[in-house]
């Protein structure tokens, strides 16, 4: 199991290397000077230069191609232009929102998801499994914004059970960061008023989130429990008079899970890239929107770190999957 | 501060989420409830939703969301307040200027102190503006060019000398953008000469009627701040002031409508869209403020490419703008037509020259004297806007449907501010026309006139027309170098005369800010410095 992730880690370096050359040139590419972002709208074209200089983008792109990659690998980000702060700090403080609500959307996802469409395979070409594919070509179908502020119409406006934005209200002082988690740490510091403020601020934008990945984790558990059904050893457990229950959620789910796992990890992806719209109509603190300002600004320091580290989060990510497609299949562990 | 980019520019279009959502509560779908979720319930938290700066420190960022910071954590020796905007003293109680403007000296208020309790000197003033020099971003751009770090001096405690390299008369006009900040809170975290800027850029260093609390803070999300009991200016002309500011800007122009129809937010920022007006004035909670400030709005034109360097050829742009029906229809009247090239309420605009109007027939007459003259008025043009403000794609997608019917292919390119400031350092890089805004940086016309028509500035965004009238820049240097300001209005009249003869640039509009309020909040003053960023005077009624 160990050489197996190992394995699988060295080859996600050149991966992300390969990310990063791709990127470089991309941003490059883009007409805009980041010393111009960086000093300001009231700025003289000397103190433009004079940052031009500073930060050394005067040289050939090689050799700053070279510098960075330097600094990157003593994880040292550079410097935002936009908010004249350590990039690594700006995501250090931001991450920990957007996996939470990426985390809690992904839970949801599977939570519901699976169950459901379980019961969509057993009741097939009945009407709760008709009911269940109509709900998930919906649930793809629907745009984010659109649902959210459907959700916001109705839990925050209408019945004023949830808060409309943020992550905790402004009223309510924050527990002292300790993960960077905001859940986590009010835990830790047994703060249950801010635990239970926070996970009512985190409910809309997760269940938001969560949608596009519910429907298509409802209908890959739909389609994987219905062709495991169809499988001879089925037949056999049934013979042999295992429960139904015991049969369907222990031996045929296990065995419908690998396309969903594989899912899964997709969604991943999906979802953090997807937590851009949702974050931005929440307000929640995350990197979403911090990437979006710095897309706008063409803060490139922000953009570089950004996709390097959504790139190893789905990198490891994916790894994990193939570490649970070998634990629910050993088989596949050998192969690799 | 010109944008929304910095503002936290919206993801999707502003009508079409703004209208969806009061579109969905005026139709009655979801009646609003009292939510119980109303977050600026609590009486003596002000919940704004005006947009937070890059960072916190006011030497490094200049912009409109800085204004936050420098009117409530900070003071300034002098300050602009009230409607229209007046230069008052504030730290300093009063000032002299030599005759010949080289030499400027600011006598402080005695027992000023710092959020920390530490007094507030005149060698504190002098480190700020040091500070301010050695960083060189933007709040430095007025002063670099005319003040040398050693000429800032403490003669007295009380007594700050600036020796100016040239005479230069906005530097009054500019000293209210300079924040005196604490040294003794700075330098201890100072790092390899950094003059502290990564750390101030995350905390607090001043005076200010309110202090930043550093835990409460992540850039560009929130921000609280909490009362400054011992403030120098006391509190006696507000006996109730907000106890905490909690600032938590939206980014979406849906949210932010819906947070102030619920009480979620007891303030929008100050740019809100003009359709949304009736349906927030509609609602038993929530109010629209209308100000008038100085930010003008204009079409670039780059007077260095064919046919832009035509004079005919700039005169039928400027008739081929539809201004009003721009005004009325579009911004719904929430904005007042500018025919100058800065705003009209401002000292130095002649008010009897007469601006260009809508006439598609005289755009006519003179798109064919320009013709005749070989301009090539049939090429493909280009206008670029800033895609993320809707506002400045309807002005384009207007023009281009008018100069349509006199046959001008016009083309609207979408585009993003850094590229757009990029691109302007260099005539030749430069758009054909383009689109923007100009805020008040210092009430001064140096703001706009002296920056925007000095070929001095060629290269820097404001100057992007690249018009050279040597008349023009003789005016422009000789009212920069006067002190007094009936001595240099004359010369800004005429400077602008000449401009507005040889039509540069089309001059479309000033702004009328619209702001959201809700209902328990009493006291607001406004000033067009800062767009009534400024708390110390606000109390929340119930």
């Amino acid at each position: 199991m160990l050489r197996f992730v190992l394995r699988r880690c060295a080859l996600v370096l050149p991966s992300l290397l390969g990310l990063l050359v791709v990127t470089f040139l991309l941003i490059h590419a883009v007409p805009s000077d980041p010393a111009v972002a960086m000093a300001g709208d009231a700025a003289t074209p000397e103190q433009i230069a004079h940052l031009r200089q500073q930060y050394g983008l005067d040289r050939p792109m090689w050799e700053q191609f070279g510098l960075y990659l330097g600094k990157v690998a003593s994880f040292d980000f550079g410097e935002s232009a936009f908010s004249h702060r350590p990039v690594a700090l700006d995501i250090v403080q931001r991450l920990p929102a957007t996996l939470e609500l990426t985390f809690a959307s992904l839970l949801l996802s599977v939570l519901i998801g699976v169950p459901l469409g379980v019961v969509a395979a057993l009741k097939h070409n009945s009407w709760p499994d008709y009911a269940l594919r109509i709900f998930s070509v919906l649930g793809v179908a629907v745009a984010a914004f659109w649902f959210a502020i459907m959700l916001q119409f109705l839990f925050s406006m209408t019945l004023g059970w949830l808060p409309l934005r943020g992550d905790l209200s402004a009223t309510m002082s924050r527990p002292p960061v300790v993960t960077g988690f905001l859940l986590l740490d009010s835990l830790i510091a047994g703060r249950w008023d801010a635990f239970g403020d926070a996970v009512r601020h985190l409910f809309l934008p997760a269940v938001t989130l969560a949608l596009g990945g519910l429907a298509t984790i409802v209908r890959f558990t739909r389609s994987g429990v219905l062709d495991t059904l169809q499988h001879d050893f089925v037949l056999y457990e049934r013979a042999v008079g295992y429960s139904r229950s015991r049969l369907v959620w222990i031996y045929v789910l296990r065995n419908s899970l690998t396309a969903t796992v594989t899912q899964i990890g997709l969604l991943f992806g999906g979802l953090i890239a997807g937590g851009v719209v949702v974050e931005a109509i929440f307000d929640w603190p995350g990197i979403g929107s911090y990437t979006v300002q710095a897309i706008l600004t063409g803060d490139r320091q922000v953009m570089l770190a950004v996709t390097l580290l959504v790139g190893a989060v789905y990198a490891m990510v994916n790894i994990l999957v193939d570490v649970v497609h070998g634990l629910l299949d050993p088989r596949l562990m050998g192969r690799a | 501060m010109t944008k929304a980019v910095r503002q936290g520019g919206p993801l999707l279009g502003r009508r079409k989420m703004g209208g969806l959502a009061a579109g969905a509560l005026v139709a009655g779908a979801f009646p609003a409830a009292t939510s119980t979720f109303a977050q600026a319930a609590d009486a003596s938290t002000f919940v704004s939703g005006f947009a937070l700066p890059m960072n916190l420190d006011p030497h490094q960022v200049y912009d409109v969301p800085m204004q936050s910071m420098m009117l409530n954590a900070y003071d300034n020796l002098y300050r602009y307040e009230g409607d229209p905007p007046e230069i008052v003293p504030w730290l300093a109680e009063s000032h002299t200027v030599s005759d010949d403007g080289l030499s400027w000296e600011f006598k402080l208020r005695p027992n000023l102190k710092f959020h920390d309790d530490s007094p507030l000197t005149a060698d504190d003033v002098v480190y700020s503006f040091r500070r301010m020099l050695a960083l060189a971003l933007a709040p430095a751009g007025a002063f670099l060019k005319i003040l040398k770090p050693e000429n800032v001096t403490a003669p007295e405690p009380l007594l700050v000398r600036f020796k100016l390299e040239t005479s230069y008369a906005p530097f009054l006009a500019a000293i209210p953008s300079i924040c005196i900040v604490n040294p003794r809170a700075i330098k201890p975290n100072e790092k390899n000469g950094d003059w502290g800027k990564t750390w101030l850029a995350s905390n607090g260093a001043g005076s200010g009627a309110y202090r930043i609390v550093p835990e409460g803070y992540r850039p560009l999300e929130y921000l609280d701040m909490e009362i400054n009991e011992g403030h120098f200016k006391g509190w006696s002309d507000n006996a109730k002031p907000v106890k905490k500011i909690a600032y938590r800007p939206t980014k979406e122009t849906s949210t932010r409508i819906l947070a102030l129809l619920n009480g979620t937010l007891d303030c929008t920022d100050p740019n809100l869209p003009a359709d949304q007006v009736e349906q927030i004035n509609a609602s038993k909670i929530a109010f629209v403020q209308k100000d008038i400030v100085m930010r003008t709005f204009v079409v670039r034109m780059n007077n260095t490419k064919p046919p832009f360097d035509n004079l005919n050829a700039r005169l039928c742009f400027a008739h081929a703008f539809n201004y009003m029906g721009f005004i009325n229809d579009i911004l719904g009247g929430y904005a007042t037509r500018d025919p100058y090239p800065m705003p009209e309420n401002l000292w130095g605009v002649p008010k009897d020259a007469k601006g260009y109007d809508y006439d598609l027939k005289k755009a006519k007459e003179y798109m064919a004297k320009a013709m005749a003259e070989g301009a090539p008025m049939k090429r493909p043009l280009e206008i670029h806007v800033q895609s993320e403000n809707e506002q400045s794609v309807q002005g384009a997608q207007l023009f281009q449907s008018e100069l349509a019917q006199i046959g001008i292919n016009l083309k609207v390119v979408g585009n993003i501010w850094s590229n757009l400031t990029t691109a302007a350092a260099k005539p030749e890089t430069t758009p054909d026309m383009w689109v923007h805004w100009v805020s008040t940086y210092f009430v001064d016309p140096e703001n706009w006139v002296g920056q925007m028509y000095d070929s001095q500035f060629h290269g820097t965004w404001k100057a992007s027309s690249y018009y050279k009238n040597p008349e023009v820049d003789v005016l422009l240097r000789k009212a920069r170098g006067l002190v007094k300001q009936e001595e240099r209005a004359p010369l800004y009249e005429q400077a602008i005369r000449k401009i507005m003869a040889d039509s540069p640039d089309i001059w479309i509009y000033n702004s009328m800010q619209l702001q959201g309020f809700n209902k328990r909040v009493k006291g607001r003053r406004f000033c067009t410095v800062g767009q009534g960023a400024e708390l110390r005077w606000i109390t929340l009624a119930g």
